[in-house]
């Protein structure tokens, strides 16, 4: 049985009248990937904001590695998180913003993962002003600032969005080598196809609610198809409304 | 706090907003002198400018870089630091990056032209002024959700404080012109940190005789010890009162 790394127990938010997520009971394990889907407005990003504590959530508690998560910021130094808009201050260079983020992390050279600079093309860029770079490469600069820390738990939120094929394909990778490595990832992305291969369980949410939470292999045997484009909207018993991401794969 | 201050304060030093703030202030400051030719004419024109254009710019600027920089304050809340860290950090750079513009901008000229108290006076107050109005400002930006909204705040918030205030202030004055309400001007006039900036400085540069009954009242309270550092004392509350709150309200504000 592999351990538990983080823990939802009954988490709800509520926005005035309106939950966005609701009753949320569930565990991410060691050396998993997660991809959380659903449609607009489901509730993933609310999970994800109450996990890196971004928002309070309303009712029930988290946990991360047995301990619940309250206003000490301490259980943050094990999560990296790659947002899907990257906005960063523009006067700052590359440089100086992952000399910040090190030093707001507390961490000397020793500790750090500079793999994916290299990767990513990143070197040539050290100097330039983060307000001059282009849409993609500030998403390579954010992916940097995820893994560099060799994070236990990553977030990533729609982390191909704005990158190239082969840069995301990196990205991904990486992903997978921090799972290996024992590592959590969970992902949220309305591309399937790109991350299909990685999850080893996908999260469905819908209006708040978790519909349910299973192995790829699983889903794929329940619904006796391939891929879990087709297999998706089979779960859900029909075809998906059109603003779902599984109609973009 | 410090590591998110130094950085922030980086970002700033290049900000074109900012550079264009104190090569603004350098032009007028340094206009009005060449222009009045008489160092205290000029200077009492330059307490006009400054107790207008200090809030507003102060006001509008705090709100603006806190809009644009949400996205980054995400990034930065979750991190392994507080949100009090984020916010005293961030607050600290903006104040600084401002004085240090006014420094340049108001303090250069003040100091070439006129180095004496006065001008001592109207720096303190301007930067006094500096504080107040960046508190308030990031306390807009965290109650607010929208950015056109925060600024038209902030527009708002300026205006009452700078113009119908005082407005506000003389009307009474006139209405009740014929009862001894000098007394109760003076604190009302206390309570509203542009007048009181304004009171400091022009007891300063002797023109409270030049106000009348009014302005013997001012001179006579805020003249004293006592009453100098119970406007002192008003303007600290100014500045830690909004920034007690924002950081209250940054605390448990949803990102």
């Amino acid at each position: 049985m592999s351990e538990v790394r983080i823990r939802f127990d009954n988490v709800g938010k509520r926005y005035g009248r309106l939950w966005a997520l609701r009753g949320a009971d569930l565990t991410f394990v060691k050396g998993e990937v997660v991809m959380l889907i659903g449609p607009n407005a489901s509730g993933k990003t609310t999970l994800i904001k109450c996990l890196l504590g971004l928002v309070r959530s309303t009712e029930g508690r988290i946990s991360v590695d047995g301990k619940v998560i309250g206003n000490d910021p301490g259980y943050r130094r094990s999560i990296g998180y790659m947002p899907q808009i990257s906005q960063f201050p523009t006067a700052l260079t590359v440089g100086q913003l992952l000399d910040m983020m090190k030093d707001v992390r507390g961490l000397d050279d020793s500790a750090l993962d500079d793999s994916l600079v290299d990767e990513l093309g990143m070197r040539a860029h050290m100097d330039k002003r983060l307000g001059t770079l282009s849409g993609g490469t500030r998403q390579k600069v954010s992916a940097v600032l995820a893994f560099r820390s060799r994070p236990q738990i990553l977030v990533m939120d729609e982390p191909t969005a704005g990158l190239d094929p082969i840069s995301a394909r990196r990205v991904l990778k990486e992903a997978g080598a921090l799972r290996d490595s024992g590592g959590t990832v969970l992902i949220t992305s309305h591309l399937m196809e790109e991350v299909e291969s990685l999850a080893d369980r996908v999260a469905y949410l819908e209006d708040g609610h978790l519909r349910f939470l299973l192995p790829v292999k699983e889903i794929l045997e329940l619904t006796g198809t391939q891929r879990l484009a087709n297999a998706i909207p089979a779960m859900l018993g029909g075809p998906l409304k059109e603003a779902d991401p599984v109609h973009h794969v | 706090m410090f590591k998110v201050f130094k950085y922030t304060l980086i970002d700033l030093a290049r900000n074109r907003f900012v550079l264009g703030y104190a090569l603004l202030m350098l032009l007028v400051a340094q206009g009005l002198f060449v222009v009045e030719g008489d160092p205290a004419k000029a200077l009492i024109s330059l307490v006009q400018v400054v107790l207008t254009l200090v809030p507003l710019i102060t006001l509008v600027f705090t709100v603006v870089y806190l809009y644009d920089s949400l996205e980054f304050t995400q990034l930065l809340a979750v991190q392994p630091i507080g949100r009090r860290s984020i916010l005293a950090g961030q607050l600290l750079a903006l104040s600084s990056a401002l004085l240090v513009a006014q420094a340049f901008g108001l303090g250069l000229p003040l100091l070439v032209h006129t180095p004496d108290l006065p001008a001592l006076i109207l720096s303190l107050s301007g930067s006094g002024l500096v504080l107040v109005f960046a508190a308030l400002g990031a306390l807009i930006a965290l109650k607010q959700r929208e950015k056109a909204r925060g600024v038209g705040v902030a527009l708002f918030i300026w205006f009452l404080f700078v113009l119908v205030y005082d407005a506000l202030l003389m009307w009474l004055m006139f209405a009740f012109s014929d009862h001894p309400i000098e007394p109760l001007v003076v604190p009302l006039a206390g309570i509203n940190p542009v007048d009181l900036a304004r009171i400091m400085v022009m007891l300063q540069i002797d023109l409270a005789a030049m106000m009348g009954y009014s302005g013997a009242v001012y001179k006579n309270f805020f003249g004293s010890t006592i009453g100098m550092g119970v406007a002192g004392s008003i303007l600290l509350l100014w500045i830690l009162i909004p920034t007690m709150i924002a950081f209250r309200v940054f605390q448990r504000k949803d990102l």
